[in-house]
């Protein structure tokens, strides 16, 4: 019994029923030779076909691949070459596209074909000396335009991307152009600027925190790693070299040729050079070649450092693409992630690159959700090692939470609870009881704070409470546990005049009395002897408290009586009172509050400038350090006000593509009308024959249809690009408000005169030192823990001495209000570039604060000079 | 992003037998739909619980709890509507499996709510899945109703006094659903859980009991209009859910 030749290309190189017992890479390509040969002759294309795609989502197989094509080569060359064509073609095309997964993938294809004589070196080499001269060229002050460099560093990445795969074989068969190619590398790198992104680290780094190997960029580590790898020889004990097994086979193959390839030309410089212009493409280049994975140090050295530097490299690589190829497919995802053809052991490395992945600023790839699951299958999949790895790297970024970027705290928090949720809530919380002796507005108490507040949402209060029970004290820092807050002025639950208004709206809502009769009744006897305050907190809590049983009775509730809602509440002013109204109704649940708001945005009940407002008031400015809650709803507002906007893009993209095919149509149907008259016009002066004229009139309504299709989609493009006009507008006011908001609050609370230029500075404001020593924290009590944990875990603890907390509280709600100012321009920058000359004139002005403009413009990745 | 693993046939593996139109119209539906069905979840389960869990795959417009057609509490599956197919998507891939209260919840593509699907299809009010069980399950009201009617004609038969029920696991009448899921067994950790609004039905059923226990005037109030909301909102009403058959439309996610 033999399986299909898909299932043993699909599951070459791994341990599986295919390919029985063994797992010698040797026999799995014999087998799965042996299979395609037979193949071959009636499924070409078809077999062509799969092992492109193979190859290309599978890219840690490819060694594999590239030898099982050498031995086709040796029998089948025109099967080879057509291959080889057709990787071209593709090549080609992402090129042109800018599809950089294909790209990278695609070149290690044919690194690898090129090992197995499949492909000539010299081609490789021309490949290679494209980009590099396209690289050259486009970081060239004169000839070219440095703002692509994302794009020329991502060609140079390519190109030393390949060598672990190939290296030994090109300096053994093209010496001289290899060594060539090297040489123009380096100059490369001599030319371009080194990337300083402190906008997308992780951690502040004004900081005691060390930074990366003498502070080298990703190309330069690279570049690094590069060079130690080729005066080792070119061994690489990460990447399989299969093809050496066959190689006595292989040479008598014929290589083929690539034919010319070509670099697309990039875009042109601004036509007015100036900062802001500079800024824009600048920002559009990187979000098109984006930097593909940030380092980010979790464990100490010597967990990860006994791998040669370029293993590191290549199976950072292998489990990104897994993460990239297999994200849905949970089974294949987790078993490829946890068997990688390597022949060392990196649960510390895969971690990292997971939580790397999972922190990545401005966006990981994927949303955070499937880190979270994939973090959760590994713990399943690896039971004896994963959950303990997870634990230290958790326990390591909360030992640095300060100095965590705000955006990558909050991606910690959800994800933390919700991977604890998965797993019975289970965590060693008396190491972290000490934060209750920090104050309340430490980072790690805050941090705490909000898991537990995220863990009762997943869950519920008394199961929350019982899975800190090893650490009772931190109960303090549970959310509360009561439910709405009904409260209508007067004390001791005497009937009051607003319980009567109150039992009275409620009455109506109950008898179904229609909704303007509910509002003359205000308008008649509510607001004219109570007032606007009255009425307000009235109509208000009475709906809240009847929608307050579930999401649904809540969201019934605004759907029928909203538009009693927005009577009392018809400008910004009241709207803002109404949030207030809102928050005070749900204090102590902040997800219905949360919630209450968003839907009533959603409701069109409130606008965002006013939410935006309410969180600018006192109330909230007051707790901006101690709580994620008044960032929650501004984080809701911003992104609902976004994702309005790109659905109305989406929807303009779909519209513009139905506007062109009807075109077409109507095209299609004019023309056949016309050729239809013209020929009914040559049968002259004779009397037109009744089926003729049938057809012309069928033809005729027809073309007048596709045209008024035309026209009516071209109507609701217009109807649509005037909404999008509006919301970008409104998005403009959102951050000009926001920006004005945050410099106010800034310029109020950041120490006057104040010297300080760099957080580090505010920080060391405040002198006097809360006494308090990680140190003594009991070793890990993990459930899962190993005996690998314990000294990782004194490690991190001796490496970093001085761990007491001593920010005072000004200046840490200064520090956490600028992160999130750093957080929010960093995650809308595409956003708030268009409408950068108006927040300039209005905002960045001279007087504002250096450390918010600085905020800014490192969540912007502008440069402070280009201003 | 990986097509090779990717067998799309299983996108409609189940065949929800009320849909009304043929195979290719069901795919497509399931194709562009942008709500998801989740199964397997506990009867104590909110929705506030759905939201926190469901809206990290994306903005969520809409939640349908699916309740007992009897007692209109909870039944054990929910609906959620999204906006955009994108995230409809990623819950379906990332949430699926997942743990939500304890059990592992099922999520499917869904070819779209409409009025009336909110009812539980089985004989006795909730999910058929639930008629037939044979174990105990706390998070699902005990054991299956067909067995608890068995436990109840056996109880009637022995008199084992009031609230003396030994070693036998609790004998959960009709109306379960009121009673907290089993007092002294695996059910009752949750009792008094959070606060009223997550608790709704243990509430309802302490407020007759021991209308004492509920001291501020505030929270009588409260609860009469949670009543009022009980009889006046949609997701609540009893309404045109007539089918009496047996078919168990969530077979396949059991």
């Amino acid at each position: 019994m033999s399986s299909s030749w898909r299932s043993l290309l699909l599951r070459i190189g791994d341990k599986c029923p295919e390919y029985g017992p063994t797992s010698d890479f040797k026999d799995h390509i014999e087998t799965c030779f042996a299979a395609l040969r037979r193949e071959l002759d009636h499924s070409e294309a078809e077999i062509l076909e799969f092992l492109l795609a193979c190859a290309e989502q599978l890219p840690h197989k490819i060694p594999l691949y590239g030898t099982l094509i050498g031995l086709i080569n040796l029998e089948n060359e025109d099967f080879v070459k057509k291959l080889v064509e057709s990787t071209q073609t593709k090549f080609q095309d992402a090129l042109d596209t800018g599809n950089y997964n294909v790209i990278r993938i695609l070149m290690r294809l044919m690194t690898v074909l090129m090992c197995s004589k499949v492909l000539q070196p010299s081609s490789l080499v021309v490949v290679f000396e494209m980009l590099l001269s396209s690289a050259a060229t486009t970081v060239d002050e004169e000839k070219g335009n440095p703002l692509w460099q994302p794009c020329a560093d991502f060609f140079i990445t390519c190109i030393l991307s390949c060598l672990p795969w190939g290296g030994a074989e090109l300096i053994e068969q093209v010496p001289e152009e290899i060594e060539r190619v090297m040489v123009g590398v380096e100059a490369y790198l001599s030319i371009r600027r080194h990337i300083s992104d402190d906008g997308l680290s992780f951690f502040e780094n004004d900081d005691e925190i060390e930074r990366g190997p003498g502070d080298k960029d990703f190309l330069e580590d690279l570049w690094d790693k590069i060079q130690v790898l080729s005066t080792n020889g070119w061994k690489v004990e990460s990447v399989p070299r299969p093809h050496l097994s066959f190689e006595a086979q292989l040479v008598a193959g014929k290589s083929h040729e690539l034919g010319p390839i070509s670099c697309p030309s990039l875009p042109n410089p601004p036509s007015v050079p100036s900062g802001i212009a500079n800024g824009k493409q600048k920002h559009e280049a990187e979000l098109k070649y984006p930097q593909r994975i940030h380092r980010l140090n979790i464990f100490p050295p010597s967990k990860t450092e006994d791998l040669q530097p370029i293993d590191r490299f290549v199976v950072e690589e292998y489990l990104l693409d897994v993460l990239l190829f297999f994200n849905g497919s949970r089974k294949e995802c987790a078993s490829f992630m946890v068997g990688l053809p390597v022949p060392f052991r990196y649960e510390y490395l895969m971690a990292e690159t997971i939580f790397s992945q999972l922190l990545m600023l401005p966006q990981p790839p994927f949303k955070p959700i499937y880190y979270t699951l994939v973090i959760m299958d590994l713990c399943k999949a690896l039971p004896g090692a994963f959950p303990a790895i997870v634990a230290g790297a958790v326990r390591a970024l909360f030992e640095k939470i300060a100095d965590l970027d705000m955006e990558c705290r909050t991606r910690l928090v959800l994800w933390f609870s919700h991977h604890l949720s998965n797993f019975q809530f289970i965590w060693p919380w008396e190491e972290w009881a000490f934060v209750l002796d920090l104050p309340k507005w430490a980072p790690q108490r805050v941090f705490v704070q909000e898991v537990l507040e995220r863990e009762v949402r997943l869950s519920y209060w008394d199961k929350v409470k019982q899975s800190i029970e090893n650490a009772p004290g931190l109960e303090e820092l549970l959310p509360p546990k009561g439910g709405p807050s009904l409260n209508f002025g007067g004390e001791d639950g005497k009937e009051n005049n607003e319980h009567v208004l109150s039992g009275e709206l409620n009455s109506m809502v109950k008898g179904k009395t229609p909704v303007r009769e509910i509002i003359s009744w205000i308008d008649e006897s509510v607001f004219p002897n109570n007032g606007l305050e009255v009425t307000l907190r009235v109509v208000v809590q009475t709906l809240l408290n009847i929608g307050s049983k579930s999401f649904t009775h809540l969201i019934t509730v605004l759907e029928r009586y909203g538009q009693v809602i927005a009577k009392v509440c018809p400008d910004q002013d009241k709207q803002v009172m109404l949030i207030a109204e809102v928050s005070s109704f749900w204090k102590s649940n902040t997800q219905m509050t949360a919630i209450a708001i968003d839907r009533m945005m959603g409701y069109r009940l409130v606008s965002n400038l006013a939410i935006l407002r309410w969180v600018f008031s006192s109330e909230n400015i007051e707790q901006f350090h101690t709580s994620d809650r008044p960032w929650e709803i501004l984080r809701n507002a911003v992104s609902k006000t976004y994702n309005r906007i790109s659905d109305l893009r989406k929807e303009l993209l779909s519209l513009k593509k139905n506007i062109s095919s009807a075109e077409e149509a109507a095209k299609e149907a004019k023309s056949e009308l016309d050729a239809a008259e013209l020929k009914l016009t040559l049968v002259d002066g004779e009397p037109v024959l009744g089926e003729s004229q049938f057809r012309l009139n069928r033809l005729k309504s027809r073309a007048e249809k596709a045209k008024e299709e035309v026209v009516s989609l071209q109507e609701s493009l217009e109807a649509k690009e005037a909404l999008l006009a509006r919301a970008i507008d409104e998005n403009e006011a959102l951050f000009i408000l926001l920006y004005k908001s945050f410099s106010n609050v800034l310029t109020e609370r950041l120490p006057e005169g104040s010297e300080a230029r760099t957080l580090r500075e505010l920080k060391a404001a405040q002198v006097d030192v809360m006494a308090v020593d990680t140190e003594e924290q009991p070793s890990s009590i993990m459930e899962l823990d190993d005996e690998n944990q314990r000294p990782q875990n004194s490690e991190t603890n001796g490496g970093k001495t001085s761990s007491a907390y001593n920010v005072g509280e000004k200046e840490q709600w200064c520090i956490t209000t600028l992160g999130y100012v750093k957080a929010f321009s960093r995650q809308y920058a595409a956003e708030i570039w268009p409408h950068i000359e108006k927040i300039d004139a209005e905002v960045l002005t001279e007087d504002a604060p250096p450390l918010f403009r600085s905020a800014v413009y490192s969540g912007l990745g502008r440069s402070i000079n280009d201003a | 992003m990986a097509s090779l693993f990717k067998d799309l046939s299983k996108l409609s593996a189940y065949r929800d037998r009320r849909f009304p139109g043929n195979q290719e119209e069901f795919e497509h539906a399931l194709l562009t739909s942008t709500t998801v069905y989740i199964g397997n979840m506990s009867f104590y389960t909110t929705e506030e619980q759905v939201y926190e869990l469901f809206s990290r795959a994306g903005e969520i417009k809409k939640i349908i709890m699916g309740l007992d057609k009897n007692t209109k509490t909870p039944c054990g599956f929910c609906f959620v509507l999204y906006y955009s197919r994108e995230d409809t998507e990623d819950a379906c891939k990332y949430i699926s499996g997942t743990i939500l209260d304890d059990r592992p919840i099922r999520v499917d593509f869904d070819w779209g709510f409409q009025e009336g699907r909110q009812w539980g299809r089985g004989r006795s009010g909730g999910q058929v899945r639930d008629e037939y069980r044979t174990d105990y399950d706390p998070g699902r009201g005990g054991y299956g109703k067909l067995v608890q009617k068995e436990l109840e004609v056996q109880r009637q038969l022995v008199d084992y006094g009031a609230g003396s029920l030994g070693s036998v696991p609790p004998v959960i009448p009709s109306s379960y659903g009121r009673h907290g899921g089993g007092h002294g067994h695996g059910g009752n950790y949750r009792h008094g859980r959070d606060y009223h609004r997550k608790r709704q039905r243990d509430d309802d059923r302490h407020r007759t009991r021991e209308p004492s226990k509920r001291t501020s005037d505030h929270e009588s109030r409260r609860n009469s209009d949670h009543e009022s909301r009980l009889e006046k909102n949609p997701r609540f009403r009893e309404s045109g859910d007539s089918d009496e058959d047996d078919e168990d439309d969530r077979k396949r996610r059991d």
